[in-house]
């Protein structure tokens, strides 16, 4: 008997001593896998309900431009309805995103993992920034009464989302051109 | 045993996209150690079971966090062990650190060489050991774990950790012995 081996068959007879009943086992499966559904059920009716309220509150946006007699605030209302749908799209994305790094993240070194980080943690911080300066730039413009003026600072507000919409994208297609060319390289030479 | 490694890394990259057949059967293949674990642990059986489904909801939950799926052993022993401390913690049993004796039962033991019958012995020793004792040597003699993951698993440093388990062994050795001697 090879030592492994007799290493395996003492850990499996140490396990035979006290091994689980198979009711109580089965019982606490059944529990365990009931709680795992309700709480995944929660979390996605969560996501779903917070997705709901963004498209809702961004066709609000959207129609109250139909109903002001004010050029000044249907400019405003407008822009607000696509400020809203943007930065959600985003944020999608960023999901996206984060979901192929964290795939590709487990075949990276560590500092390309910690520059990943901080990369991630720049861009976070700057979308945040962004997102509450240009949503205070957009509550201001509600207050003026040029209306040529009010849609010249408005259109500015869009373009911030810009470079996100773009990055965002790119990203995860160069990641997932990564992950192709990491298959690839364990196809050819059985890297694991 | 690479094989084994392998196919529950696999099954951990299942559980991290959400593949809940894959969690059953995670479950199915580590319960069993988990359980016994924790009962050298935790001693009443349906504490056992809470802090099992404590640990496996929070597996669930964090299970993407995971970075290397080979490290998945090491990790869910973790939590076990963080859920069995906090229970013990709740309950101010951790700090006192002993349990109650079952020195009755093996008595009328004869050690056996036979890798079976020498397994209940250990089984029925590990119970006379202080708790940190038990819980190292059922590390060891349950997952092979190295010194490392060991003081990973319990919050110890790897010094520490390498004097627990000698200390640990020593008892157990001392126990085999008085017990072949009765």
């Amino acid at each position: 008997m090879s030592e492994p081996n007799g290493k395996k068959e003492f850990a499996d007879n140490l396990l035979a001593q006290d091994p689980p009943s198979a009711d109580m086992q089965q019982r606490h499966k059944e529990v365990l896998l009931k709680k795992i559904e309700r709480r995944m059920c929660l979390q996605r009716t969560v996501i779903i309900a917070i997705y709901m309220v963004i498209f809702l509150a961004a066709f609000g946006a959207f129609n109250l431009r139909k109903y002001t007699d004010n050029v000044v605030h249907a400019i405003g209302w407008g822009t607000v309805s696509l400020h809203i749908f943007l930065w959600s799209l985003i944020y999608i994305l960023r999901g996206i995103c984060m979901e192929m790094e964290g795939l590709i993240e487990k075949r990276l070194d560590n500092d390309e993992r910690r520059r990943n980080k901080n990369q991630n943690l720049f861009l976070t911080i700057l979308a945040i920034v962004l997102f509450v300066l240009s949503t205070w730039f957009l509550y201001r413009s509600f207050f003026l009464t040029d209306s040529l003026k009010a849609a010249q600072k408005v259109v500015s507000v869009l373009w911030t989302t810009i470079f996100f919409l773009i990055f965002y994208p790119f990203r995860t297609a160069s990641l997932i051109a990564k992950l192709w060319f990491e298959y690839k390289k364990m196809d050819l030479y059985g890297r694991t | 045993m690479k094989q084994d490694k392998l196919s529950n890394a696999v099954l951990v990259l299942s559980c991290q996209k959400r593949d809940e057949s894959a969690f059953r059967e995670l479950v199915d293949r580590w319960e069993p150690r988990l359980y016994y674990y924790l009962r050298r642990i935790v001693e009443n059986e349906s504490d056992v079971w809470d802090t099992l489904q404590e640990t496996w909801l929070a597996v669930f939950q964090n299970i993407r966090k995971l970075q290397d799926p080979l490290k998945f052993p090491t990790w869910l022993y973790q939590i076990s062990h963080n859920k069995a401390v906090s229970l013990l913690r709740k309950e101010n049993r951790y700090a006192q650190m002993t349990v109650e004796k079952m020195a009755d039962d093996c008595k009328s033991n004869n050690a056996v060489l036979a890798v079976n019958e020498q397994a209940e012995l250990v089984h029925k020793l590990l119970g006379q050991l202080k708790l940190a004792h038990r819980e190292v040597l059922t590390l060891h003699f349950l997952e092979g774990f190295s010194i490392r993951e060991m003081a990973q698993i319990i919050g110890i440093s790897e010094g520490t950790a390498k004097s627990r388990l000698h200390y640990a062994k020593n008892e157990l050795y001392a126990a085999l012995k008085g017990a072949n001697d009765v």
